[in-house]
């Protein structure tokens, strides 16, 4: 089964609460990860400040932290091989990714990103 | 048995587990203590765990402690145990960085130190510490009796207690990475944990002292503290109120006749809520509290004569804050906070700080947190330059919170909000939520003097900075001025544009303390300015033996304020009652000598 992870920045919490304003990319994250997983997508998740082991042990992960830095995460893994950096991904990229695609009923049909946010 | 002890009630059918709470400088440690050797001396064993950053438990009783069980040969039954939070939390982030160090980036490293580095984490490393205690294990088996010198808070027992701040943690390692990052590292098993906050919250088990000083500050405090545990189920709960001033010691010097007037009208005052719990009241000792005579005669009523309140007192010779105004007003403007723990008088010295600017013609703009912010109130209109606004933390707190769980907390399921609304309860989240509001008017520090009775930690300006979010946000709010802008960051760090003072007490554990925050922005980068010792009774004559005894103690944390800790500081006295209104603050400013004071 196809292996996702995603590497986090060091959130001092993953609500980002600790900052000015809570990051919306992290709301919608936890939905579509959620929806992801309830439809049998393989998806791990490190955080920087609590599994930085995980990072260290990857040797894509360590290599990219050494030539981007932290600032450039998060940073997604789809069975090993960098899928996307920077941003988080959406519900179309994971139902991708995991091979989800007749599983992926949109709940925003005719919409460019699932989960009913507008691009 | 001391028939006196015998009187004191929270030592009636002592249950196992005692636990001392209250602000740092009432006595806690000594009251545990003296508890200690009075149930070891009633043939019951005692464990007495203090977990004291300065512990002085070892010199106490004469021999080295440490982190671990040492019996205590003077006093046959008991032994003692000293966990070091700052240490158990450096242990504890060693835990988690030290095998990635060397392995990934040194800035990497950093940034998850910092993650580590915030108050939560340290309370936590302790309770991870003495969690095994409260379980039945081989080790504590032996003892009839455990007392300890502090008790976590409401937050880190809730947190402990909601099922999804464990979720894929303990169990799993993988999952949602959970709000909890504090907990990340804890090596024990969840069931030891429910085992610890069960034992807690069980009445049979477990009594909370809350330990108090008869100041409305400190009660105040005990009554939160109080509602939160109780909350929770620490249902067993006593009031000790220490320190309290003897009214016959009080003779003929005015400003001992103040002190035990201010206690009482603090004790009629007393929240509703510490009304009804069982109360003992120990009077102000007339020898200082080291060594085990004179810890044996804390918890006693027997007034042992009050002893030579040793040589005569010379006055003072300190800085007073009117020399540090001089300073700060040379540079024309720029942002002034007050920082320290609460009830060591921000508010008050604020207010000083900023009428003393005001009466030499500068702009200032004070800016007030105090709950009860009648003494800034009062000031408003009364000079020309002087402005004066205040923000509720309460409300801005709610609606920050409100904000959060609004966005973030609308896509979570039930225990994730649990846990996401239970970090909201974090006293950094009231930090943020404040400095946030003061950010507005902060702005202004570049045309005039702002003035702030609080300022945040270093940990959360770190934290702010590294997440960048703070930086976005006044990039959104300048933005449109087309002015240049440094980052608040290189504001805070400037001295010509911010100057922090450090308020603090001529006492050890508060002079501690303030150390602690000093060194906490010395990691962000951002230099203290001044310090200003307050209440101190070392800058008054007085003639009541017991004060002139605290007056000696003051002089040795003075110095040390004077020679390790600070660049600048200023020494201010002690008052006969509340400095409230323009002039009575002026005097307060200049009569920071003796000499200069008629009394």
């Amino acid at each position: 089964m196809t292996s996702i992870q995603i590497f986090d920045p060091a959130l001092c919490c993953s609500s980002g609460v600790c900052g000015q304003d809570v990051d919306p990319a992290l709301v919608s994250l936890s939905a579509d990860l959620d929806w992801a997983r309830g439809h049998g997508a393989n998806i791990e998740r490190f955080n920087l400040a609590q599994q930085p082991l995980a990072f260290a042990q990857n040797t894509t992960v360590k290599a990219f932290l050494e030539r981007s830095g932290a600032e450039a995460l998060p940073l997604v893994l789809v069975d090993g091989e960098v899928a996307l950096a920077g941003r988080y991904p959406n519900r179309a990229e994971l139902s991708r990714w995991a091979g989800l695609g007749a599983a992926a009923p949109s709940p925003a049909a005719g919409s460019c990103c699932a989960g009913g946010r507008c691009c | 048995m001391n028939p006196a002890t015998d009187a004191m009630n929270f030592l009636q059918q002592a249950p196992r587990f005692l636990f001392f709470t209250g602000k740092g400088g009432v006595g806690k440690t000594s009251i545990a203590c003296a508890t200690a050797i009075e149930l070891a001396q009633r043939g019951q064993p005692v464990l007495l765990v203090s977990t004291d950053p300065a512990s002085n438990v070892g010199q106490v009783f004469g021999i080295p402690i440490g982190n671990r069980i040492t019996p205590v040969p003077a006093v046959p039954g008991l032994a003692a145990l000293e966990i070091d939070p700052q240490a158990a939390a450096q242990a504890y982030r060693d835990r988690i960085v030290g095998p990635v160090r060397g392995l990934l980036p040194e800035d990497v490293v950093r940034g998850i130190e910092e993650q580590l580095s915030g108050a939560c984490t340290t309370e936590i490393a302790a309770f991870d510490e003495f969690t095994g205690l409260l379980t039945d294990t081989a080790l504590t088996q032996a003892y009839a009796h455990i007392l300890f010198d502090t008790a976590p808070t409401g937050h880190t027992i809730r947190m402990l207690q909601l099922p999804g701040a464990w979720t894929g943690f303990l169990e799993a390692g993988k999952g949602d990475a959970s709000c909890l990052g504090p907990l990340a590292g804890l090596e024990k098993q969840r069931a030891q944990y429910r085992a610890a906050v069960d034992a807690l919250a069980d009445p049979v088990r477990t009594r909370l002292v809350l330990v108090a000083r008869a100041q409305t500050s400190t009660l105040n405090e005990a009554a939160r503290t109080h509602a939160e545990l109780a909350a929770i189920g620490l249902s067993q709960q006593h009031l000790v109120i220490n320190g309290v001033f003897p009214e016959e010691q009080a003779a003929d010097d005015p400003l001992a006749v103040a002190i035990v007037q201010r206690e009482r009208a603090a004790l009629r005052q007393l929240p509703p809520a510490l009304a009804t719990l069982p109360t003992d009241r120990i009077p102000l000792k007339p020898f200082n509290l080291v060594g085990l005579d004179a810890l044996r005669h804390l918890l006693g009523s027997s007034k042992p004569a009050v002893t030579d309140a040793g040589p005569p007192l010379v006055p003072l010779v300190a800085p007073n804050l009117s020399a540090l105004v001089d300073d700060i007003a040379a540079d024309g403007h720029g942002l002034i906070m007050l920082m320290g723990k609460g009830g060591v008088g921000k508010t008050t010295m604020a207010a000083a700080v900023a009428v003393d600017l005001a009466r030499r013609g500068l702009p200032v703009h004070l800016t007030t947190s105090d709950p009860a912010a009648h003494l800034a109130e009062t000031l408003h209109g009364s000079l020309e330059n002087l402005s004066v606004s205040r923000i509720d933390p309460h409300e801005v707190t709610a609606a920050y919170r409100a904000h959060v769980l609004a966005t973030k907390g609308a896509a979570l399921d039930a225990a994730g909000r649990a846990v996401l609304e239970e970090d909201l309860r974090s006293p950094c989240t009231e930090e943020i939520a404040v400095f946030q509001a003061f950010s507005r008017i902060i702005r202004e520090a570049g045309r005039k003097f702002v003035v702030m009775d609080t300022a945040p930690t270093g940990h959360t300006l770190l934290l702010l900075d590294a997440t960048g979010a703070y930086h976005r946000d006044i990039v959104r709010q300048m933005g449109s001025t087309g002015v240049h802008f440094t980052t608040p960051m290189m504001q805070l760090q400037d001295p010509k544009q911010t100057k922090v003072l450090l308020v603090t007490l001529a006492e050890t554990t508060p002079v501690l303390e303030a150390a602690n925050l000093q060194a906490d922005l010395r990691r962000a980068g951002i230099e203290p300015w001044a310090w200003i010792i307050n209440h101190s009774v070392a800058a008054t004559m007085v003639r009541s033996p017991l004060l002139r005894q605290r007056a000696h103690h003051e002089r040795a944390e003075i110095e040390a304020v004077a020679t390790r800790h600070a660049r600048r500081y200023a020494v201010v006295p002690l008052l006969q009652s509340e400095p409230v209104g323009v002039q009575r603050l002026q005097e307060l400013v200049l009569n920071g000598a003796p000499h200069e004071r008629a009394m």
